[in-house]
């Protein structure tokens, strides 16, 4: 905003022009007045970044990943039902749907977890540091990330996760089920031996079909990361009514 | 400031009040729109992959 100071004929101070009852305001008051007005700005600007981190990304993840996942619906109803499933994807291909009943609602999954693509509500299963096995390829453990606050907050609930509850991941032709075994309420953000094929802290030491969901933890901050495991039970060849697994039922 | 820019704004008080809000809301847009989604990744709230520790890379939230 440009600022207009007019020279006051009286004294050669600068005022604001027009409010004549008061020509000259001291400048001590003035200062701190200007003081307490940039402070309650910034209070504002900070409540509205809460609202906007806490609510507003939220708006616009769900709407993006509730469109990104009415097309991966769309081009599998276009498949129609054993159809051949695409096993090959690119970063930030949708490639089916994460339900974890204790947790609540579905989640589309996509390849990759860089941060534009989790921020679009999903959970991204990682490329790097260590790549995830997707249930589809056999062996090796199927890691996946998404956001505890924000962005969707897919992974709002992971504490209300426990052992033996059901994890499901639905592809285009396969549901896998999987029952969680083990968690790790907190862990270092540098822990990458829990995304390892056998992920050995979760206590197993040999080869099989392993998911992984990390997020962040405390709630609202991420100073460590919170790590679900779970074992392949079952897969199921998914029907012409795509009618879901019992645990989901 | 806000006094100042009260006077600075055009027409009688029904019209100010409906200019301030319409300044404010443009404020809250610019905010929303572009300033947080810049703001926001360089603060660690948002972090939810485990990674090497390449800080700052960008990678691993």
């Amino acid at each position: 905003m440009r600022r207009v100071a007019v020279i006051d004929q009286d004294n050669g101070s600068r005022t604001d022009p027009p409010p004549p009852p008061r020509r000259r305001r001291p400048w001590l008051p003035a200062v701190v007045s200007l003081l307490g007005e940039l402070l309650i700005t910034a209070g504002v600007v900070l409540g509205l970044f809460v609202a906007y981190s806490l609510w507003w990304t939220n708006v616009i993840a769900n709407r993006e990943a509730e469109r990104d996942g009415n097309e991966v619906r769309e081009s599998w109803a276009k498949d129609g039902p054993g159809g051949e499933e695409k096993k090959e994807y690119e970063g930030g291909d949708g490639v089916g749907f994460l339900h974890v009943p204790s947790m609540g609602g579905e989640v589309l999954i996509k390849k990759g977890t860089d941060t534009d693509e989790l921020n679009k509500g999903v959970a991204g299963y990682y490329t790097d540091p260590v790549e995830a096995a997707p249930p589809w390829e056999g062996e090796g453990n199927f890691s996946l990330a998404a956001h505890r606050d924000g962005h969707g907050a897919k992974f709002h609930d992971i504490h209300k996760i426990d052992e033996g509850d059901p994890i499901v991941v639905e592809t285009e032709d396969t549901w896998y089920v999987y029952k969680v075994y083990e968690t790790l309420p907190r862990t270092s953000k540098y822990n990458v031996g829990v995304l390892a094929d056998i992920p050995e802290e979760s206590g197993k030491k040999k080869p099989g079909r392993y998911i992984t969901l990390t997020t962040c933890t405390p709630i609202l901050t991420s100073d460590y990361r919170y790590i679900v495991w779970g074992e392949l039970v079952r897969t199921e060849k998914v029907d012409e009514r795509r009618t879901p697994p019992k645990e989901l039922r | 400031m806000y006094g100042w820019i009260w006077r600075h704004l055009p027409g009688n008080t029904p019209v100010r009040a409906l200019l301030s809000f319409v300044l404010a809301l443009a404020v809250v847009y610019v905010l929303f729109q572009y300033v947080f989604p810049w703001a926001e990744p360089l603060l660690p709230f948002g972090d939810v992959t485990v990674d090497e520790g390449r800080a700052g890379s960008g990678q691993g939230r």
